[in-house]
């Protein structure tokens, strides 16, 4: 069995440090993985993506996925190609915060479903944003996305509560690892504090409780990767 | 227990000190920056020097000097910083001094640097170009033993995507044969008696010691050159048993070509893919005897630059089959590796405009 997930986002926001976490957590469960990172010269604001391939044993992949089963979205700015890479019964987990109104026009559906005054923790924080609040069928015009199913989540509202508005990557991450059950919690955990350099040990504790929000944020293999992704 | 997860630039670094590398230096340029900076980590613990030049220029001449000592040697760069070494390449060339240049691309656009030599004179780099992470790896390791064996400077055309892609790599020492010793070096074994050596490109030696000379010097080197051209060309194919359509592509190109070439024959069509491996020598009868040997009807040409190796596979070709290009400039937004035309979906497409579209013979 092998997944993929696409992370997209702009720089500074963790894309790659998220990927690098849920590469090393799968490699860290003896499963095989690759990562295949994306950015500009820029530190901050530009395009920055991530692919992660994840395969019990054998993997064989490009580097640049020609179609992903999932996807991650922290900013809506570049999130376009990768939409049109998803496969049907894929998940996509997004940062309600930025990220609602963006995937749902490109739906064709209106924003006032999660406009920002509805993606308060309450509504979105524990993933009220599955099916039922806004169907299975949220298709774009041209069914680039057709029957993919959606967890919203609003990790810069939780990372912000936590007092760590840095780590809504880690918010969306352990929302991602949870809903999907594609590496667990702790060892996302771990895999985060071996890639948090020493100079940075100081939010190595915000990260850690940042991706347990995330994880309890949403339905535990409410999205299950293993059952859901044939080889 | 599956290999633990390495960058590229990282498992060459790891195979780079596999092979005795004990010297490198360079200048940072993305996205070969990664590469200098796991040699600067990794060479002092193993009792190598890994030096940050002030440029490129600088850099190569270091590497040329301690190679010269009898070490082994890299340097490395993108194909800009690598246009600034031609001429330190050059005279390791002619003068037979060997170390390994690591190009970290921004593209494919380096293959004419890669494979005509680049500076001044009668000289070729052997230039293996990997598909992958794992294949960089192996490469490497030739690369240093192929540059010792041949007293040359050999070159990785490697790019973003080797450099910067994470995946479970093992990297393990391999026995790659004896080699000649390097009895050349300029190692200070002679213990000061005097009797200095030269490494000189005319070969004239001393007026109490006359050298071959240049005529013959050169004449070595261009038999040197035609024997590793006749015996070093390194080759991959995919599917081409019966295949109407050959696509020829290199490097990190090639796994997209292969996957579409797996696409496509699940739907009926008759076709494979030729890679060269080494860039230089083209593995010329290779891909001619596939030509040859199967009902070749054209031989497409995929490589995201505005047409370099295809002067190479028509040369191979030799009007055996039509040669069409169908790759072409594609550069992403960064800058820093190719753009939107390196895509299963892109190929996918000009492949099949290709094959509608078969030209007369």
């Amino acid at each position: 069995m092998q997944a993929e997930v696409i992370l997209t986002g702009i720089g500074g926001q963790g894309v790659q440090l998220c990927a690098k976490a849920l590469a090393m957590a799968a490699v860290a469960e003896g499963r095989e993985a690759l990562l295949s990172s994306h950015y500009g010269g820029e530190m901050r604001g530009g395009q920055t993506e991530a692919s992660v391939v994840v395969a019990d044993a054998g993997l064989r992949s490009l580097p640049i996925l020609p179609s992903t089963w999932s996807a991650f979205v922290m900013h809506p700015a570049h999130w376009a190609p990768v939409a049109a890479k998803l496969r049907p019964g894929g998940v996509v987990v997004a940062n309600a915060d930025l990220v609602a109104g963006e995937l749902l026009a490109l739906d064709g559906v209106g924003n006032d479903l999660v406009g920002n005054d509805l993606v308060g923790n309450d509504l979105v924080g524990n993933d009220l944003v599955g099916n039922d609040l806004v169907g299975n069928d949220l298709v774009g015009d041209d069914g680039a996305t057709s029957g993919c199913a959606r967890v919203l989540v609003a990790a810069e509202s939780i990372a912000g509560e936590l007092g760590a508005p840095m780590a809504a990557g880690f918010v969306l991450l352990g929302a991602y690892a949870s809903a999907t059950g594609m590496v667990g919690t702790a060892s996302l955990v771990a895999a985060m504090r071996d890639l948090v350099p020493p100079y940075r040990a100081q939010h190595v504790e915000a990260n850690e409780r940042a991706i347990v929000a995330g994880a309890a944020a949403v339905a535990p293999g409410s999205h299950p990767v293993w059952t859901a992704v044939t080889a | 227990m599956p290999a633990s997860l390495m960058q590229g630039s990282a498992a060459v670094a790891e195979a780079a000190v596999a092979a005795g590398c004990r010297f490198f230096a360079g200048y940072p340029m993305l996205p070969f920056t990664d590469l200098l900076e796991h040699m600067a980590r990794r060479l002092p613990e193993v009792g190598g020097v890994c030096m940050n030049a002030e440029s490129e220029i600088e850099g190569v001449n270091m590497v040329l000097g301690a190679a010269a000592a009898g070490a082994r040697a890299a340097t490395g760069s993108c194909g800009q910083g690598i246009a600034l070494m031609q001429e330190a390449v050059a005279e390791a060339a002619l003068n037979e001094v060997p170390f390994v240049v690591f190009n970290m691309a921004r593209g494919q656009q380096d293959y004419f640097q890669a494979t005509r030599g680049g500076g001044w004179g009668d000289y070729r780099t052997i230039t293996l170009a990997p598909a992958d992470v794992g294949e960089a790896v192996e490469h490497t390791q030739l690369l240093f033993h192929l540059a010792d064996r041949y007293r040359a400077p050999t070159v990785l055309y490697g790019d973003y995507l080797v450099a910067h892609t994470h995946m479970g790599v093992e990297v393990e020492q391999r026995d790659l044969g004896p080699l000649p010793d390097k009895d050349w070096a300029l190692d200070g074994t002679r213990g000061g008696t005097g009797r200095s050596r030269q490494i000189w490109t005319w070969a004239m030696g001393r007026t109490d010691a006359p050298g071959p000379g240049p005529d013959a010097h050169w004449r070595r080197l261009a038999d040197k050159f035609d024997g590793i051209a006749a015996t070093e060309a390194r080759s991959a194919q995919h599917r081409t048993d019966d295949a109407e359509h050959l696509i020829v592509s290199f490097g990190t190109s090639a796994p997209f070509v292969d996957h579409v070439v797996d696409e496509l024959r699940a739907d009926g069509h008759r076709i494979g893919s030729f890679r060269p491996v080494t860039l230089w020598p083209f593995p010329e009868a290779a891909l001619a005897a596939t030509v040859a040997a199967g009902p070749c009807a054209q031989v497409l040409v995929f490589e995201v630059n505005a047409g370099q190796m295809i002067d190479d596979v028509r040369l191979a070709v030799a009007g055996r089959a039509p040669v069409r290009p169908i790759g072409g400039v594609s550069i992403d937004g960064s800058g820093m590796r190719q753009g939107a035309l390196l895509s299963a979906a892109a190929i996918r497409d000009r492949v099949l405009a290709a094959i509608e579209e078969v030209p007369s013979p």
